[in-house]
């Protein structure tokens, strides 16, 4: 009885990765930005949440990206759990650190 | 009675016709209460309009010109994720659930809703983003009301010539517009990177947005004048306005064509001194207009995108091969510099330097003091950079330079890296030329011992500048003390061409100062003699240089450099500058 719960545990409770980052491309979350991200959250099965404590959004949507109003220099919390967790993690921060391929 | 408007001209030229007003037909929404029966066919009607307008976008999506813009592709596509975003679509229906209501009246609360959030954003740029959402809204809107799709509110027969006034163009509008001849464009709203100012770019045709409220003074029908090079609109002028514009307009075209004359004319001062112009490439594809203004080479091959195309692992001695292959061979002949890896600094890439962030990334580990900390970065640059030399003329340009014993590590990793490649049988320029740039004042100052141990000098004015002034270019709070003509960098220049030329090695300089006309006349008096910039500033560039005699610049040039009063420099440049007829005014 003992092992079955072990191994249930160990799948569902995920460890979940979350961090910190700052918005360096000079535009901040516009609509282009907002849609890569949304684009690239869209690609893992993992559930990605982004904002600031009081407001967190689902990362797969753009509505919901674009109303954190989130300009230059804000710092946002990224909350990511699933089973792609890690990686998907990795990209997002990738892409913010990338000025989501933004000139400046 | 004409009035005039002063905007942002965000693409250059000057356009005279007629007012086309692009008029949006509002739609008059009321509410309408439903039975509790009727709830789900109207949560239907509503998904079909969302699917309606979702089949327009992908119309238009796939009617896009291969040749346009990918920008705008990217607006139509952030667009049609609003429609298939769960806040428009589910937050819809639940107004429609709880309130009992028709679609277009819980769509309007929700836009309204939406909208809220977006008024109290304090950041301009973000905030006007409403108006990408309304677009989506007003797109559910008509198809729930079986009106036609916004693009279609006009016959596009009548747009050929006119001058299109607008509160903003959507990127739809902007896809549609541009197979009809529309001669320019003048909108309320919108800055550089607009819609419209990127559409008209993209498109050449002259463009003024930002002019607020215009619409409620100009008329559709009425002659019109957009002057995109000031940023200047006149509605109705007076017949001496237009002939004004008429001859303006006339100078720049035929500015423009005389330009585009000289593509194959060398470079050459009236006194017959050659200048060399080269141009500065980011990717492969930059070749395409590096050609079109016959430059003579490429001057810099920034080579930091190869790094950024995968987040994960640094690219393979392969990818470098493939890419610096690509380009010799487009270049038939014409010497490729290539910097090697300048990441850290404003140019950063997640994966390198294990985590650690520095807290003044523009003063630690980037250029060659990461080429020489991980081989692992380098080494595979290195050998593809010496492999490919065997095909075609290519030299090595190294980024941040301090200190002599930087160029003496460099040179040792080379020579390993020769006869490593020596006993794999791979063939290389033995000779293959090594060169650093100059963009810290300390090597600047001290170019007289680096001219020694490198075989050409590349200037980089722009981290010069914000090393030598210690200001951020990218910080808006110091930024105006941005100032290529602060007589200390003058002086430093002056001291890199000078140490140059007594070793007898070439000098150039690749920073945005060398595709900027205003310097040109400076720069040959400072002695520079060869220049790398964005092709499309190298015709601009040249017509100064064949305009112009060494031998006049001297005196005004000293002058700039002695004068510590920069609107004094400024009016001096004037007169250094005098009888070159700027295409812009």
């Amino acid at each position: 009885m003992e092992e079955p719960q072990l191994k249930l545990t160990r799948t569902k409770v995920s460890k979940m990765q979350s961090s910190k980052i700052e918005i360096i491309n000079k535009l901040g979350l516009h609509a282009r930005a907002a849609a890569k991200l949304v684009k690239l959250c869209g690609e893992f099965a993992s559930e990605i949440n982004i904002g600031q404590p009081d407001k967190m959004v689902n990362a797969k949507s753009i509505m919901g990206i674009m109303m954190l109003a989130a300009s230059k220099g804000t710092v946002l919390a990224i909350e990511v759990s699933g089973d792609d967790e890690t990686e998907a993690h990795t990209a997002v921060r990738e892409l913010f650190e990338n000025r989501f391929d933004e000139d400046e | 009675m004409s009035i005039m408007f002063s905007g942002v001209g965000v693409s250059r030229g000057i356009a005279i016709g007629t007012v086309h007003r692009l008029q949006r037909h509002d739609i008059e929404v009321g509410e309408i209460s439903l039975n509790s029966q009727d709830i789900p066919a109207e949560i239907e009607r509503f998904n079909t309009a969302v699917d309606t307008a979702r089949t327009q976008l992908h119309n238009i999506v796939d009617n896009i010109p291969l040749t346009l813009n990918v920008e705008i592709g990217a607006f139509i596509e952030a667009h049609l994720m609003m429609l298939d975003d769960d806040i428009l679509a589910e937050g819809t229906a639940r107004i429609i659930k709880e309130r009992q209501c028709n679609a277009e009246w819980a769509l309007k609360l929700q836009m309204e809703r939406i909208g809220q959030v977006f008024d109290a954003m304090e950041d301009e740029y973000l905030a006007t983003r409403k108006n990408d959402i309304s677009h989506v809204i007003q797109r559910i809107m008509r198809a729930l009301q079986n009106i036609g799709p916004p693009e279609h509110d006009h016959d596009p027969q009548v747009w050929e010539g006119k001058i299109v006034v607008a509160d903003d163009l959507t990127p739809a509008d902007t896809i549609v517009m541009q197979h009809h001849g529309v001669a320019g464009f003048a909108t309320e709203s919108g800055g550089p990177l607009s819609h419209t100012a990127i559409l008209a770019r993209s498109l050449d045709i002259p463009a003024v947005v930002g002019l607020h409220e215009a619409r409620r003074y100009i008329r559709d029908g009425e002659p019109i004048v957009v002057d995109g090079n000031i940023g200047l609109v006149l509605v109705d002028p007076h017949y001496e306005a237009v002939e004004y514009f008429n001859s303006k307009r006339n100078r720049y075209l035929r500015k423009r064509r005389e330009l585009v004359k000289i593509k194959d004319a060398p470079a050459q001062t009236l006194c017959g001194t050659r200048i060399s112009l080269q141009a500065n490439i980011e990717t492969e594809a930059d070749v395409a207009a590096l050609r079109k203004v016959n430059a003579e080479g490429v001057g810099l091959y920034r080579t930091e995108y190869l790094y950024m195309r995968h987040t994960d692992v640094y690219p393979s001695e392969q990818e470098h091969y493939d890419s610096y292959i690509k380009l010799v061979r487009a270049l038939k002949g014409a010497p490729l510099t290539i910097r090697t890896v300048d990441i850290g600094g404003d140019k950063e890439i997640q994966h390198t330097q294990a985590g650690t962030v520095a807290h003044n990334p523009a003063l630690g580990v980037r250029g060659v003091r990461l080429c020489i900390n991980e081989p692992a970065i380098f080494l595979p640059q290195l050998r593809a950079i010496l492999r490919a030399s065997a095909k075609g003329p290519i030299q090595i340009l190294l980024p941040m330079l301090t200190n002599v014993e930087e160029v003496m590590q460099i040179k040792r990793l080379l020579e390993n890296t020769k006869s490593d490649l020596r006993n794999d049988g791979h063939k290389f320029d033995e000779n293959i030329q090594m060169g650093g740039m100059i963009e810290v004042p300390a090597t600047a100052i001290a170019a007289q011992q680096f001219v020694r141990h490198l075989d050409f000098l590349s200037i980089g004015t722009n981290d010069l500048i914000q090393y030598t002034l210690a200001i951020d270019r990218v910080d808006d709070q110091v930024n105006y003390l941005y100032d290529p003509l602060h007589p200390a960098v003058l002086m430093l220049i002056g001291n890199i061409i000078k140490a140059g030329d007594k070793q007898n090695i070439p000098v150039s300089m690749c920073g945005e100062m060398a595709g900027d006309s205003r310097y040109t006349r400076l720069l040959l008096a400072l002695g520079l003699r060869s220049f790398s910039m964005p092709a499309n500033a190298l015709l601009e560039v040249k017509s100064v240089i064949n305009n112009s005699s060494l031998g006049k610049l001297d005196t005004h040039a000293r002058k700039i450099s002695k004068c510590d009063n920069p609107l004094k420099q400024i009016a001096l440049l004037d007169k250094l500058n005098t009888g070159i007829e700027s295409i812009a005014h």
